[in-house]
Order: C-alpha cells, then structure tokens, then sequence
C-alpha cells in the first residue's frame, strides 16, 4: 500500500504539469531497483527460446521492478518537500549477468 | 559392423540434431503466427490515426484536461537457430537479419501495448514517447542459456 503522500504526487515526462505552473525547483530526484532472474523462471524462459518470442516472466518482473523505482523516485521526491516530478526518465541496464537495474529520475519541484 | 552400432550413431546424430531441428521448427510455426496476430491488432489501431508522438506538446497547443505518465514494456528472446545463425552472421558483419526482425518485433508489440493502454484507460495521445532498449545479457559460465533483449516505451497520455 502507497501512502497518501508518494499517491497524490504528481509526475510527467514532459518539462512541464498541465495546467499548474512552477514556483520552484528542487533538484534531480531519482529512485533505483536491481532484480535477478528467478532460477525457476529461468528454467521456463529456458525453454521458451527453442521458439524465441516473448519470455512472459521477464516481463512482468521488469514492470513490477520498475514500479518500484519509480515509487522510491517519489519517495525522495516527497522527502524533499516537492508536489510534482517533470521530465521523468527511466533507463535501464544489466548489471552482472543475469540482474539488471532499474532507475527512475526526474526533477523535483513545487507546482502551484 | 553390428546393428546396435548403426542405432547407437543414429541416437548420438539425433541428440545433436535434434534440439536444433526442433527450434527451427518451433520457430517458423510460432514466430510468423503471433506476428501476424500483432499486425492485425496494428491495423485495427491505426484506423483512427496513430495516438503516438514524440512532440513534447500536443499539435496545435491544445489544453490538457488530464495527464498520466503511461508505459509498456515487452521482453523478446531470439530462439536458439536465431542465436545460431546470428552467430554465423557476425563473422562477416553486415546487417544480421534475424536479430533485426527480433528487435523491430519487440518494438511494435510493445508500441502496440502503449495504445492499447492508452486507448483502454480513455486518454486522447500520447506525448513526449521515449523508447529505451535493454540487453538483458546471459550468466557468465554458460548455466543459464537465456538472453533477450527488453524494449521500453514510455510518455505521457493525455486527454483533451
């Protein structure tokens, strides 16, 4: 469960928020997550490349782990002080093989 | 030579014969299907104009009631003749076909998932649409055989 705080932030990944205007700007925020494989998925996604195709598993983790990130984004978002995120980026890169991170920036700042 | 041999090569033949017969099989029934199943889900979304659009605003500057940061992800393995053959392929360099084909698959199967999103939760465009793409590499050691690579669409959808 989100709390209230990190629910009601408001975030974009164009430089501005429709319909408010920026008072004040609070700096880079960024929220990051890194995953492993599950072994036991690994042994379907395994098999799954005798056809190629999508590999279902991988792509539910990658989602949730990026919901993450981009929550813990918020979060520091939120201890900043700041009501809104704009031009918010996610990248992504494997780390050691097999677990890939997950980071999610933007700026933070005061939307009125 | 004795019977039992002639079966005995005949196994070890198909041991290592097999599993590849068996992917390029797998692959030319599976692979070309749910392609053409993406490209019927294309048309039926490209009938009212495309809602994606890397602008940073909406044409003609018009007012945003309602904004949500939207993505769709889709991570895509080249099967094992693929892998093979792009192998093969990367000796000489040149563009190598198979892993192409693979890439721009995941591509539009994860743009095509953004519309449908987009068009489900009832917003108008997208705006500002950011494509990323990620190798998600094997373990090094060789126990773990898989790789794909993961695509990314991301921007923010927007009602009039």
């Amino acid at each position: 469960m989100q709390p209230a705080a990190v629910q009601n932030m408001i975030f974009s990944n164009i430089e501005t928020i429709p319909g408010m205007t920026i008072t004040q700007s609070l700096g880079v925020v960024s929220g990051s997550t890194v995953r492993a494989k599950n072994v036991f998925k690994d042994i379907g996604a395994a098999f799954k490349n005798i056809a190629g195709g999508e590999i279902k598993a991988y792509t539910e983790l990658l989602q949730e782990s990026r919901n993450e990130a981009l929550f813990r984004m918020l979060q520091d978002a939120t201890a900043r002080g700041a009501n809104a995120v704009v031009n918010v980026r996610f990248a992504t890169s494997s780390v050691a093989g097999g677990a890939a991170e997950l980071l999610a920036y933007g700026t933070a700042v005061i939307a009125q | 030579m004795a019977e039992g041999d002639f079966i005995g090569i005949f196994i070890a033949c198909g041991c290592v014969v097999g599993p590849w017969l068996l992917s390029l099989v797998a692959t030319m029934i599976y692979q070309p299907r749910k392609r053409k199943v993406l490209l019927e889900r294309e048309s039926a979304a490209a009938v009212t104009g495309d809602a994606l659009t890397t602008l940073s605003k909406p044409f003609g500057n018009r007012e945003i009631r309602e904004f949500r940061v939207m993505m769709a992800n889709v991570v895509m393995s080249p099967s094992w003749v693929q892998m093979w053959i792009g192998g093969i392929m990367s000796i000489f360099g040149g563009q190598i076909n198979v892993y192409t084909k693979v890439v721009d698959w995941a591509r539009r199967e994860a743009k095509q998932r953004l519309r449908e999103q987009v068009s489900e939760a009832g917003f108008d465009e997208v705006i500002n649409l950011r494509i990323e793409t990620t190798m998600m590499t094997k373990t090094k050691g060789g126990k773990d055989r898989t790789s794909g690579v993961e695509i990314l669409v991301y921007g923010t959808a927007i009602k009039y």
